[in-house]
C-alpha cells in the first residue's frame, strides 16, 4: 500500500498501461514535457519519450480526432482535454463523431480510447474553467462515463478505461487532484459500471459522486454524529454503464435519497437516479427525494462566492437536518 | 516517375484478358507512365461510379431511396484517380457526399445502393445511410456528415501509420466549403507539424452547398492558397482528369510513405447535380454546367483510352459490362428486406449491446 | 355538482353505496332518498345535495369507496357541464352542452393521510393497503407527527399476532358437515373495529361487586307511575349511567383517548350505550353531555337510542364524539362480562345481571346474612392511559354512589 495523491495516481495508471501495452499513447496540451497543467502526468514524457507523449497544438478538434482516428485504425490513444469546460470546442467530435461511430457503421468502427479532463470548480479559476460537465456526456448515447473520488479509484478505473474496448470519457475532479489517499501496490485494474458504499446507515441514503463523495461522508459523521441521524454513502463513480442495482438496493434499505452534485441544477447526473428510483422503487420511498445542487447559474470567481454556490458538507447536513425526518 | 500500376480494386471481376493493340496500329503514346492495365482500371472506376450514381438518381426518382442523396456526377474522376492509386491497406475518408469514393474503394454495388434503399443487405444493415457509408474491410473508414469532422480523424489515422512505421498513408476527400471550417485549419496545422502520412484533396466544385465558394472566402484557390499557411505547397490540378488525378496521388503518396509529410491537393471538378437529390441547382448561372459538361471526366476518359490505343469494343464491352453489374445489383437491393427490428438495439458497444446500467 | 361519500362517524374512514334510487337522466332532490350508504354500524339513507338530474354515478351498489370520494354527478338546474370533462358516453348525452365551465376540482382523499393530517408517502400507503391498516389509528414518529414507514412496521411487529389470526391459513370449511355464513357488512365493520381494537389497547379488566338494594328500592317505589307515563320501564341502566357520570367528574382520566403519547381527556361527557339488534349486530348511539343531564333526561335518551337504532334511524351524530361506552350484558342475565373498548375512548364499561344473592351483612351485633340484589360492574380500560389502582379507585366510587346516594329523592 501506498500512499499516493489524486494526481499522482493518474501518473501511475497511465504509466501501468503504457508499460504494458504498446498500443497505448498519450496526447494532450503541455501533457508532455511539462507534465501537464495540474501536474497530474509528471514523469510519462521522461519514462516513454516524445513518440508515445506528444505534446499538441492548442487544436480540441484536432486532438480528439486524432484520437478518434488512432482509435479506428489500431491504437489506445488517452487524449487529454486540459479542461473539461473545453469539450464545448470539440464536441462535435465526442457526440456527433466518436460516439455515433459504431452504431452508424454496422458495427465497423472500433475505438478503444479515452478522453481525460480536468473537471469542476473550487479553484477560483471563473465560470469557463470550473464547470462539472459528467452530465453532458452522460447525455450522449455511445459514450461510457467515469468520475473517480479517490486516489485509489483513480488508478483502478482510469486503467480499466484504457483497457475498455469502447470510448471512456475520464473525469478528474481538479479539486481532488491535491488530496491523498492509499493505493494498493501493484497492478491495480478497477471495473468500470460498478458503484461503492462508502457507510452503512439506516435513515438516509446519500448518493454523491467525485469531489461531492468526501463531503457527503463528512455530512454523514457529523450527521451521526450530532444529529443521530445514520446515513448510507454510496459513490456512483460511473454514470455509464450506471450500477443501478446498488443505487435501488441502498436506496431501498432506507427509503429516502439525498443526491449531492457538483452539475447545475438543470439536468444534472442525480436527476436521471432520482428519475429511475421514483420509477423503479417508487413504494418503497418514505419521503419526497432531495436533490442538493450548485444552483442554476455560471460559477462566481470570489472564494466565498464560489464556496457558497457549490454543496458543501455543512449545506448537506443542514439540508438533511431540516427535511429528512 | 514510373511506378507499379495499381492492380484492379478488390471485388471486382478481374478485366478480360489483355487487350491487344488496336487494330489501327497506332503506336503507344511516349512517355505512358501510367500503362494500360491501370487505365482499364481507372475506366472500369469512373463507369462503376457514374452508373451507380445514375441509378440512385433514378431510384431517388422512384421513391426508392428516401432521406437525401448527395450525388457525385461528376466528381468521378477524382475518386477513380485516388482510389487506384491508393494500396489495399491504405485508409479513405470522406464527406456525406462519399458514393463514390467507397464503391471505388471496392465496396459492393448492393451494399452501396442497399444503403441508400435502406435494406437489410445496405454496407451499414441499414444503420448509418446515405451520408455514413464506410467499409473497414475495404479501408473505406467512413463518411462524414459534419463539415470539417473527418480531417483531423483522417489524420489520426496517419498517426497510426506513422506510429507503427507501417507505411500506410491515410487520404482525406473534402469539399471546397470545407475549407472554412476550424477543423480544417487544426488538421492541417497539426498534419503538417507532426509531419503525418495524410494527403487532404479538396474536390472543390465551385459551389458550397448553394452558395458559391468564391463569395464566401478569402482566397481564389479554397485549398491551394492556404497550403502555404502549413508549409505546403500549392496543388491545384484538373480534377476531370483522371490520369491527372492519378499521377498527383502517386506523387503524394511517395511523400507521405518516405515520412516526407501531409499534402494539400486542390481538384477542379464540377457536380452534375444540385448539392444534393431535393437541389435542382438554380443558382448556377446559364452556360455554367453546359460548359463544364463538355469537361465531363467519363467521355473524356473514353476518348483518351482510345487515344492511347485501347479497341473501342474494349471500352464499349466495359461499359456494357458495368452496367449490368449495376443492374444486377439493383435487382439484388430491392429485393432484400428492410433490416429487422432487433437491429436497433445493438452495436452501440464493442460487445455488440446498448445497454447503459445493470 | 359532485356527490361525495358522505361523513358517517369520526373513525370511519370509508363507506358502501348500498343501493342507487335513481337512475341516469332522472330528476334528484333535497327531499328524496338518492342512495344508501352502510358504513360503520349504520345504514343511512342520503338525499342529493341540490336540486338538479343525475348525470353520472362514478360507484356502483355495493361497493365501498373512502369518505370524500365522488360517487356521482348531478347537474344543477341551470349549471351547464364542460364537453368532454371525462364523463363516460351516456353522461355526455344526458349533459347541457356548455362553450365553457369550471374546471372540477378532485376532493382529497381523507384516506391517504395519517392522524395529523400528513400525507402518506408510497411505502407507508403500500404496507397499510397490504395489511389492510388504518393509517389515522398508527402514531407517527416524524416531522408533525408524520407517520413513517418504521412507524407501520413497528406497529406490524407488535399485532403480528393479531393479524395472522385475522388472515389464517386458508381451510376448506366446505361440505356437509358446515353452513357458511358469509358476513354482512356490519359484521364485517365489527370484526374489523373488535381486532383493531385489541391490537391497539392493551387491555386490562376490572370488576366490583355492587349493592343495588338503594336503587332498587327507589325504583320499585316508581315504577308502575314511571311506565304509565314515559310509555316504558325505569331500568337499572340510567342509575348506573348516572352513577358513572358523577364518578367521573373525580376520575376523568377514563373519560378520554390516546394521541401518539399524549392522553387526551374530553370535557365533556358523552355517553356511548351499546345496543344488541336482535343477535343481528351491535350499535353503540352516544348521549351528548350526559352528565349534564338529571336521571329521568338519560333514562330517556337510552331509550330514545336504543329505539332509533332498532328501527335503523340513527343519523351520523349519533356515532361521533363519545368519550365513553356502556355495554349492557346484564340484560342477557350474564355474570360478567370483558368488553372490547370502543376505539378510540380508554375505557368501557360492562354491567351484568342483577340478580339476588346471599351477601353478609355486618352489624353492631355481628355479621348475618342477607339477600340483596347484586350485580358485578366489570371495565375494561386501555393500560397506556390509566394504571389499574385509578381504575380500581374509580370503580368503588361507581359502587359507593349506587350503593349510598339517596334514588330515592332523585327520582322524587
Amino acid at each position: 500500500m501506498a500512499e499516493l495523491t489524486y494526481r499522482e495516481a493518474v501518473a501511475e495508471a497511465i504509466a501501468q498501461e503504457m508499460r504494458r501495452d504498446e498500443d497505448v499513447v498519450f496526447l494532450g496540451e503541455d501533457i508532455g514535457a511539462a507534465g501537464g497543467v495540474f501536474k497530474a502526468t509528471v514523469g510519462l514524457f521522461k519514462e516513454f519519450g516524445p513518440v508515445r507523449v506528444r505534446d499538441t497544438p492548442i487544436s480540441e478538434q484536432a486532438i480528439l480526432g486524432a484520437a478518434m482516428g488512432s482509435a479506428m485504425t489500431g491504437l489506445k490513444p488517452i487524449a487529454e482535454i486540459m479542461f473539461s469546460d473545453f469539450l464545448a470546442v470539440c464536441w462535435d467530435i465526442v457526440a456527433n463523431e466518436i460516439a455515433k461511430a459504431r452504431y452508424m457503421t454496422g458495427g465497423q468502427m472500433s475505438m478503444p480510447l479515452v478522453i481525460r479532463t480536468a473537471n469542476g470548480g473550487g479553484s477560483r479559476f471563473g465560470a469557463q474553467h470550473s464547470q462539472s460537465v459528467e452530465n453532458w456526456a452522460m447525455m450522449v448515447p455511445g459514450l461510457k462515463v467515469v468520475a473517480p473520488s479517490s486516489p485509489a479509484d483513480v488508478k483502478g478505473l482510469l486503467a480499466a478505461a484504457i483497457r475498455d474496448p469502447d470510448p471512456v470519457m475520464f473525469f478528474e475532479q481538479k479539486s481532488l487532484y491535491p488530496i491523498k489517499g492509499f493505493v494498493p501496490d501493484g497492478e491495480l485494474v478497477d471495473v468500470l459500471g460498478t458503484a461503492k458504499v462508502l457507510r452503512d446507515g439506516g435513515d438516509v441514503t446519500i448518493v454523491a459522486l467525485a469531489a461531492m463523495v468526501p463531503r457527503a461522508v463528512k455530512a454523514a459523521e457529523e450527521l451521526s454524529a450530532q444529529h443521530g441521524i445514520e446515513a448510507t454513502v454510496v459513490d456512483v463513480r460511473s454514470l455509464v454503464p450506471l450500477d443501478t442495482q446498488t443505487i435501488l438496493r441502498e436506496v431501498s434499505k432506507t427509503g429516502r435519497l439525498v443526491t449531492v452534485e457538483e452539475n447545475p441544477r438543470l439536468c444534472g447526473w442525480g436527476a436521471e437516479i432520482a428519475s429511475i428510483v421514483a420509477d423503479e422503487i417508487f413504494w418503497d420511498l418514505d419521503g419526497p427525494i432531495m436533490r442538493i445542487t450548485t444552483p442554476h447559474i455560471p460559477l462566481p470567481a470570489a472564494d466565498e462566492l464560489e464556496d457558497a454556490t457549490m454543496p458543501s458538507a455543512e449545506r448537506i447536513v443542514r439540508e438533511i437536518v431540516e427535511n429528512i425526518d | 516517375m514510373a511506378t507499379k500500376p495499381k492492380a484492379a480494386a478488390k471485388g471486382r471481376a478481374k478485366p478480360k484478358a489483355a487487350p491487344k493493340r488496336a487494330a489501327k496500329g497506332k503506336a503507344w503514346i511516349a512517355n505512358d507512365d501510367i500503362g494500360e492495365e491501370t487505365r482499364l482500371a481507372l475506366w472500369r472506376s469512373l463507369l462503376e461510379i457514374r452508373h451507380v450514381e445514375q441509378r440512385a438518381y433514378d431510384l431517388f426518382l422512384q421513391n426508392l431511396i428516401k432521406g437525401t442523396s448527395h450525388l457525385a456526377l461528376g466528381h468521378e474522376a477524382v475518386a477513380a484517380g485516388f482510389a487506384i492509386a491508393m494500396e489495399k491497406d491504405d485508409w479513405s475518408f470522406c464527406t456525406y457526399r462519399g458514393h463514390h469514393h467507397t464503391l471505388a474503394r471496392g465496396a459492393s454495388m448492393e451494399g452501396v445502393l442497399g444503403e441508400l434503399m435502406g435494406r437489410e443487405c445496405g454496407l451499414l444493415q441499414g444503420k448509418g445511410g446515405s451520408m455514413h457509408l464506410t467499409s473497414v474491410e475495404h479501408g473505406a473508414m467512413g463518411s462524414y456528415a459534419i463539415i470539417g469532422a473527418h480531417l483531423p480523424i483522417a489524420m489520426g489515422a496517419a498517426w497510426t501509420s506513422q506510429y507503427k512505421d507501417t507505411g500506410q498513408v491515410s487520404v482525406c476527400f473534402f469539399g471546397d466549403g470545407t475549407t472554412n471550417i476550424g477543423a480544417f485549419h487544426e488538421a492541417l496545422n497539426m498534419a503538417a507539424v507532426w509531419k503525418l502520412p495524410v494527403v487532404f484533396v479538396c474536390e472543390n466544385n465551385l459551389y458550397m452547398e448553394y452558395t458559391p465558394i468564391k463569395d464566401v472566402t478569402a482566397v481564389h484557390n479554397p485549398a491551394g492558397d492556404r497550403a502555404a499557411s502549413y508549409g505546403l505547397p500549392k496543388i491545384v490540378i484538373d480534377g476531370n482528369d483522371a490520369d491527372e488525378v492519378y499521377r498527383t496521388a502517386q506523387t503524394a503518396f511517395a511523400k507521405a510513405r518516405a515520412g516526407d509529410g501531409p499534402s494539400l491537393i486542390e481538384c477542379l471538378t464540377y457536380r452534375h447535380s444540385g448539392h444534393s437529390r431535393a437541389d435542382p441547382g438554380d443558382y448556377r448561372p446559364p452556360g455554367e454546367l453546359e460548359a463544364w459538361l463538355k469537361k465531363d471526366p467519363v467521355p473524356r476518359y473514353r476518348d483518351r483510352l482510345a487515344e492511347f490505343g485501347i479497341a473501342q469494343d474494349v471500352i464499349d464491352g466495359m461499359d456494357a459490362e458495368v452496367l449490368a453489374q449495376v443492374d444486377e445489383a439493383t435487382e439484388v437491393s430491392k429485393a432484400s428486406p428492410p433490416p429487422g427490428l432487433d437491429l436497433i438495439d445493438v452495436d452501440v458497444w464493442a460487445d455488440g449491446g446498448t445497454s447503459w446500467r445493470n | 355538482m359532485d356527490v361525495i361519500m358522505p361523513q358517517l362517524g369520526e373513525t370511519v374512514s370509508e363507506g358502501t353505496v348500498s343501493v342507487w334510487h335513481k337512475t341516469i337522466g332522472d330528476a334528484v332532490s333535497t327531499k328524496e332518498r338518492l342512495f344508501d350508504v352502510s358504513s360503520d354500524k349504520v345504514e343511512m339513507e342520503v338525499p342529493a345535495p341540490a336540486e338538479g338530474t343525475l348525470l353520472e354515478i362514478r360507484v356502483g351498489a355495493g361497493v365501498t369507496v373512502p369518505v370524500g370520494e365522488v360517487v356521482a354527478i348531478i347537474v344543477r338546474e341551470g349549471e351547464v357541464i364542460e364537453v368532454g370533462a371525462g364523463l363516460s358516453e351516456a353522461a355526455e348525452e344526458a349533459a347541457p352542452k356548455a362553450a365553457a365551465a369550471p374546471v372540477r376540482e378532485v376532493s382529497v382523499k381523507s384516506a391517504n393521510r395519517d392522524a395529523n393530517g400528513n400525507p402518506l408517502s408510497p411505502a407507508v400507503r403500500r404496507l397499510v393497503a397490504e395489511n389492510s391498516l388504518d393509517p389515522v389509528a398508527i402514531a407517527g414518529s416524524g416531522l408533525n407527527g408524520r407517520l413513517k414507514k418504521k412507524d407501520v412496521l413497528a406497529h406490524l411487529n407488535s399485532g403480528a399476532a393479531v393479524r395472522s389470526a385475522l388472515k389464517p391459513a386458508p381451510l376448506d370449511f366446505a361440505g356437509e358437515d358446515t353452513e357458511v355464513i358469509p358476513f354482512n357488512n356490519l359484521r364485517k365493520l365489527t370484526a374489523e373495529h373488535m381486532v383493531r381494537s385489541k391490537a391497539t389497547s392493551p387491555h386490562v379488566l376490572q370488576a366490583v361487586e355492587a349493592d343495588f338494594a338503594r336503587v332498587a328500592r327507589a325504583r320499585s317505589g316508581v315504577s308502575a307511575a314511571w311506565k304509565k307515563r314515559e310509555g316504558f320501564s325505569l331500568t337499572y341502566l340510567p342509575f348506573i349511567a348516572k352513577a358513572l357520570c358523577e364518578a367521573v367528574r373525580e376520575f376523568p382520566h377514563v373519560n378520554a383517548a390516546i394521541d401518539d403519547e399524549n392522553l387526551v381527556v374530553f370535557r365533556r361527557v358523552n355517553l356511548a350505550i351499546a345496543v344488541d339488534l336482535d343477535f343481528d349486530g351491535l350499535v353503540a348511539p352516544v348521549i351528548k353531555d350526559a352528565d349534564q343531564m338529571s336521571l329521568q333526561e338519560l333514562a330517556r335518551a337510552i331509550r330514545d337510542g336504543s329505539e332509533r337504532a332498532r328501527t335503523n334511524q340513527l343519523k351520523p351524530e349519533d356515532f361521533t364524539g363519545g368519550t365513553y361506552t356502556i355495554s349492557n350484558s346484564g340484560v342477557f342475565g350474564t355474570m360478567i362480562t370483558a368488553p372490547i373498548i370502543n376505539q378510540p375512548q380508554v375505557a368501557i364499561l360492562s354491567t351484568d345481571a342483577i340478580t339476588k344473592k346471599p351477601v353478609v351483612i355486618e352489624t353492631e351485633d355481628g355479621d348475618t346474612i342477607g339477600i340483596r340484589p347484586v350485580g358485578v360492574l366489570a371495565q375494561s380500560f386501555d393500560h397506556r392511559a390509566i394504571d389499574g389502582a385509578y381504575s380500581a379507585a374509580f370503580l368503588n366510587r361507581v359502587r359507593d354512589i349506587i350503593q349510598t346516594k339517596d334514588w330515592a329523592a332523585v327520582l322524587a
